[in-house]
Order: C-alpha cells, then sequence, then structure tokens
C-alpha cells in the first residue's frame, strides 16, 4: 500500500476532506480525531490489517505518520 | 424443600466467561451437574480441571455458526441426558461506530449475541431434550436493552432483540412449565468491561457510571446470584421478565 494510498483510508476513517492529511499533521489538530474517530482507527486496523490496536498502543499515536507507519 | 439445592439436576451453560464461569461456580456448589458450552476448548478444560469431569462436562462450540449449533446439542443429549435448565451467557461486547457497522458486522453480532440464543432454545425445549416436569431457561442481556450510546448499535440491538423474544418465548412455553427471563447487568467487573476500559472509556465516563450504578460495580458472582434464583423454584411465577442487577444504574 502506498503512502497515498493510506493517507486516503485515514482521511475516509476519520470523516475528513481528501486532500487534508500529512504525515507530520499533529493528531491533536484533527478536529475529527474524537474519541469515536478513535474507535474507528482501532476498527481500521483490525478488519483491513488484522491487527488489535490497544488502548496504550493508541494513545502513543502523536501525529498521521505514526499511524501510518503501523498500516502493514 | 430446599429451593436452593441442585443435586440431581443438570444445567447447560453456554459461554463460560466471567459472567458464565461465576455460574457454572454458583451451580456446581449447589449440587448441580452442568454443561458447559464454549467457543474455547481451553476454557472448557479449565473448569472441568477444576470442579472434576464427574459433574462437568464441556462441548466446545462457536455461536457463531447459527447453523453448527444443532448438531453439537444433540450429540450432548445423547450423551448426557435431557437438561434441567438452560443458561445462555456467550455474546460479543462490540463496540464499534456506525459508519463502520456494515451488514457483515451487524450479522456477527446478531449471531452471537441473538440467533445463536434463539436457536439454542428452539432445540433445548423441543421435547425429549429437558425434563419433561419444566425447564427454566435465564439468557444474559444487557441494560443496553433498555438505554442506548454512540456505537453500541449491534450490541443493543442484540439485547434488545433477546428481551422481545423471551416474551414471547415465555407464553409459547408455559404450558410446557418451561420459564424463560433474562438478566440485565450493569457495569460488571469481567473481561469485556477491562477491554472497554482499555479503550479509554476515559476517568469521567467512569465517574458518571460509578455515580448512576450507586451500589458500586457488579462482580460476576452478583448477576450469577440473579442467574440461580431464576433457575430455582423460588422465582415459579417470574417469566418473560428482565432482571436488571445493576446497582441502580437503570432506575437513576
Amino acid at each position: 500500500m502506498t503512502t497515498e494510498e493510506k493517507i486516503a483510508m485515514l482521511e475516509d476513517v476519520l470523516e475528513v476532506e481528501q486532500g487534508t492529511l500529512r504525515p507530520e499533521t499533529a493528531l491533536v489538530d484533527i478536529d475529527e480525531y474524537t474519541s469515536i474517530a478513535k474507535l474507528s482507527v482501532i476498527v481500521m486496523f483490525d478488519d483491513e490489517f488484522g491487527k488489535k490496536i490497544t488502548g496504550e498502543k493508541l494513545r502513543e499515536f502523536k501525529t498521521v505518520g505514526d499511524i501510518l507507519a503501523e498500516m502493514d | 424443600m430446599n429451593t436452593m439445592d441442585f443435586t440431581g439436576k443438570r444445567y447447560l451453560i453456554a459461554g463460560i466467561g466471567g459472567i458464565g464461569s461465576a455460574i457454572v461456580e454458583a451451580l456446581y456448589d449447589l449440587g448441580a451437574q452442568l454443561v458447559l458450552m464454549d467457543i474455547s476448548d481451553v476454557n472448557i478444560n479449565n473448569i472441568v480441571e477444576k470442579y472434576g469431569s464427574d459433574r462437568v462436562r464441556g462441548y466446545v462450540c462457536d455461536f457463531s455458526d447459527v447453523l453448527g449449533i444443532e448438531p453439537i446439542v444433540k450429540r450432548m443429549i445423547a450423551e448426557v441426558g435431557p437438561v434441567d435448565g438452560f443458561v445462555y451467557a456467550a455474546g460479543l461486547g462490540s463496540v464499534r461506530p456506525l459508519k463502520m457497522c456494515k451488514y457483515d458486522f451487524m450479522r456477527n453480532v446478531m449471531d452471537v449475541n441473538f440467533f445463536a440464543f434463539i436457536e439454542m432454545v428452539r432445540i433445548i425445549s423441543a421435547r425429549g431434550n429437558s425434563n419433561p416436569l419444566g425447564m427454566n431457561i435465564v439468557g444474559i442481556s444487557a441494560l443496553g436493552a433498555f438505554m442506548g450510546n454512540s456505537t453500541k448499535t449491534a450490541y443493543c440491538a442484540s439485547k434488545g432483540a433477546m428481551n422481545a423474544a423471551v416474551r414471547c418465548i415465555a407464553k409459547e412455553l408455559a404450558p410446557r412449565s418451561i420459564r424463560v427471563n433474562t438478566v440485565a447487568p450493569g457495569v460488571t467487573d469481567t473481561k469485556m468491561f477491562r477491554d472497554a476500559q482499555d479503550y479509554g472509556a476515559g476517568s469521567e465516563a467512569f465517574r458518571q457510571i460509578e455515580e448512576r450504578q450507586y451500589l458500586g460495580v457488579c462482580e460476576p458472582s452478583d448477576i450469577a446470584d440473579a442467574v440461580v434464583f431464576l433457575l430455582s423454584d423460588m422465582s415459579h411465577k417470574i417469566t418473560g421478565c428482565c432482571l436488571p442487577v445493576d446497582g441502580g444504574k437503570l432506575t437513576s
């Protein structure tokens, strides 16, 4: 999966406009990164990548790039 | 007559999670014979080892495979005999934003939490599979059958369905001396609860729960106590109902 494809998937999951996110974007700066959105990220990892993301791991994500790095 | 003596009676417990295993313990201590069904042979073996195979037997069953349930139950009845009661304590505590609640996901939760329950009741209540003098059935429901929250669509729908179905099944099976009820636990200290906390249910959310559930978080044994009551003759005029065991949460 290319970085662009990963970003597009994440933008879809977070319901932000396509082209808004960059790897360096800080998660605290994304209004849509609510607690429900975080659950969507967990579900995305489970459904699309077969990965279980723990609460602790989730809290370690600070930037979009941190999430992209796990998306494999 | 001691209505809490289950010696010589046989109970089928489906789902040996936190609540299921507390029910097993409670019934075992009251003298019952137990037949377990669970997706995990490890869970089953642990319990059989703990209590001994003279009064506890287990059968592996994946309740998400609803059509595969009947052959397992038929084999079980052939091997151990008809049952005096049945508890359905298997379930998925799924949390998922609506956007990601596609049909496959919804159906899987409904399969385990509801369709498998109906299938089990259908089979167990057929003539010859239970004590002809009567039987008591308990489904583990949830306060989610009455109250909603974001990301809980599948879970709450499945518990609402269980409660509505039980109201019908109770009336239909009453002529055969079969009582059917559900128990709705409040927040209970099980893996399902600890998993939810791990995902940052958050201290604020938990503080609000503590305020509404003013008797405190339930232990699995609290739920088991209510189940035992509903399985016993002490509840002989109670059927078709959902009994909250929730530290006051539903009504506060």
